[in-house]
């Protein structure tokens, strides 16, 4: 495979590596308790705070440490709810043809007229601050539809191949086929979906987050951007640069690592240049 | 046709329906003890919900809820205690200013850059463009807007801050007050275009890339025509069909990157409105903007497909 070795696939994943790395070993590498005061308020960079304190004398480069292990379990709870759903209803839609499928194929395309953010921000500020687990919920929730489009028609295709005939024929049973023979076809562009909407989850909690749309207890990319951004005179001070870059930085990093990613291991030749 | 009418009825009826199934909804914190809104006198909270029409039957509600909507009252806004159309109208044409000029200035640049990247896939300059815009493409657009902030505004000084236009200026003449709008919008309408002419170089480069191994192409190149002659008027002509699809699609990268563009740069059009109707609470305001920025991005994608169907006989049923 020449694309696994590409420029996109290694830039990808070692962004992604790394801060999955960073994610997992967030207790032995944060220098504080990122909720903690652990110093006086809007310290510049030390060697005390690699990246100074915050308004309320947090260490930064603590909160952004712990960051990544928000957004890593967003990203892969998000990911995997979206994936499941939408392989669940598309090969499902796929196998069975007939009403099931028209039915199934319409609730898709009504899911996916209606855009992701304004109906993402309606339902996080109905359902008040939520933590990280909600927040990837409702965007697995909004992902699906697109999922299940493309896996519907490419189970299609697959369900037409000679060797699921051939094991129809044996008298396979559907969850034997779709077990034995579809998932393991539409493998890659499973996997390929999965990172995509992991990197959509990333974009999306910090951007509710920047909006003032978690629980502003919790530690996140998103939120340690929006208290730098709501702090009055942010911009006028060398604040933003300890504070307000390092948070943005760390979610364009994984933002475009995933992106990257889900690019490369995007099956066939002429890669579908995004956006369903 | 049909399917627009669902989709719009669907958007309208999650519109009413939201609200009363969420939990933390404004309207069920009227009875939770343990939410701050609630109403704690018996006889107040009767009238309060008799004023909102909550007593009765949900179906009621929701021929009511229809009836209104139909008459294009969205219910009173919380904190402007106007007319939720009227906040809205006030916000839009900001908006569509913003959107627009960050369009005309990002669709050139978008589609000249694709045709060209398409047509040398494979090269240097392609993998050079291709880096940036999918860089730029998957760049977050409220970090972006916060550097052009930083660098623009506060260390250059060349562009203000934030808003529309200055405040309390005094008005002298029209073509003052126009540079001043201008003025505001370069920055804030940079960062939207670069959002849209990625997007739109991204189609635009898969389309062209679709093209290279045509027929005509080959017949073209072997009657002798010029490099630039098949370039532009035969291979990049044919690729611009699926690029009238992404014109839909942009209305749905607008709405998303008008929603953090506004609020990065207060620019009061609908998206900063949507925002600020989060802080304050203002849950006919949310639900006015939900529903025209919704709206609006369904009309586009419909609007494009009949297009569609003009311009190319083979979509026609």
């Amino acid at each position: 495979m020449s694309r696994a070795r590409s420029p996109l696939f290694w830039s990808g994943a070692t962004l992604v590596g790394t801060l999955a790395l960073i994610a997992m070993l967030a207790p032995v590498l944060s220098p504080y308790d990122p909720r903690a005061v652990s110093g006086p308020s809007l310290v510049p960079p030390s060697g005390a705070h690699l990246l100074g304190t915050n308004d309320a004398g947090q260490d930064i480069l603590s909160q952004l440490i712990w960051g990544a292990r928000s957004s890593a379990l967003v990203a892969v709870l998000a990911a995997g709810l979206a994936v499941a759903i939408g392989v669940f209803v598309g090969v499902g839609a796929g196998l069975a043809r007939g009403w099931v499928d028209a039915v199934a194929m319409r609730v898709v395309d009504v899911f996916l007229a209606v855009p992701a953010l304004p109906l993402l921000i309606l339902v996080a500020a109905l359902l008040g601050p939520s933590g990280p687990i909600a927040i990837a919920v409702i965007i697995g929730l909004a992902g699906w539809p697109a999922i299940a489009r493309i896996v519907r028609s490419q189970a299609l295709g697959v369900a037409r191949r000679g060797y699921v005939d051939a094991a129809r024929g044996f008298g396979a049973g559907r969850l034997y086929l779709v077990g034995r023979h579809l998932v393991p076809a539409l493998g890659p562009l499973i996997a390929a979906n999965f990172v995509y909407w992991a990197g959509t989850a990333v974009a999306l909690q910090a951007g509710l987050a920047f909006l003032g749309l978690s629980d502003p207890t919790e530690v996140s990319w998103g939120s340690v951007l929006n208290r730098a951004l709501s702090h009055p005179g942010v911009y006028f001070t060398s604040e933003w640069t300890w504070w307000v870059l390092p948070a943005g930085l760390a979610i364009t990093l994984a933002v475009v690592g995933l992106a990257f990613l889900a690019l490369a291991l995007e099956p066939g030749s002429n890669p579908r240049l995004r956006r369903s | 046709m049909a399917s627009y009418v669902v989709v719009v009825f669907f958007l309208i009826t999650l519109n009413f329906f939201l609200p009363r199934a969420l939990p933390g909804a404004p309207i069920s914190a009227l009875d939770d003890p343990r939410s701050e809104t609630y109403v704690g006198d018996e006889s107040s909270r009767i009238a309060v919900e008799n004023y909102y029409g909550l007593d009765r039957q949900l179906g009621d509600q929701y021929t009511t809820y229809l009836e209104d909507l139909v008459q294009g009252d969205l219910g009173t806004s919380i904190r402007f205690n106007a007319p939720v159309t009227e906040v809205l109208g006030d916000r839009l044409p900001w908006t569509l200013l913003l959107v627009g000029t960050a369009l005309a200035l990002a669709t050139g640049v978008g589609m000249v850059a694709g045709v060209h990247s398409g047509w040398r896939r494979g090269r240097r300059a392609d993998k050079g463009l291709l880096a940036l815009f999918l860089a730029i493409d998957n760049f977050p657009v409220f970090f972006l807007a916060s550097i052009a902030v930083f660098v623009f505004a506060v260390k250059l000084g060349v562009f203000p801050l934030s808003g529309a236009r200055t405040p309390f200026s005094e008005s002298s003449g029209v073509l003052a007050e126009i540079a001043d709008v201008a003025y505001h919008l370069a920055l804030p309408a940079t960062v939207l275009a670069l959002q849209f002419a990625a997007f739109q170089y991204l189609v635009m480069r898969a389309s062209m890339v679709g093209e290279l191994e045509s027929d005509y192409l080959v017949l073209g190149r072997a009657k002798g025509l010029g490099d630039r002659a098949l370039k532009y008027r035969y291979a990049a002509r044919n690729a611009l069909l699926p690029s009238l699809t992404v014109a839909g699609l942009q209305v749905g990268v607008a709405v998303t990157a008008a929603i953090f563009v506004e609020t990065a740069f207060a620019y009061p059009g609908v998206g900063r409105l949507m925002f600020e109707s989060v802080a304050d609470r203002d849950y006919p305001v949310m639900q006015g903007c939900f529903l025209l920025l919704s709206v609006a991005v369904v009309t586009a994608n419909f609007v494009v497909e009949l297009a569609y169907r003009r311009l190319d006989p083979r979509t026609s049923p």
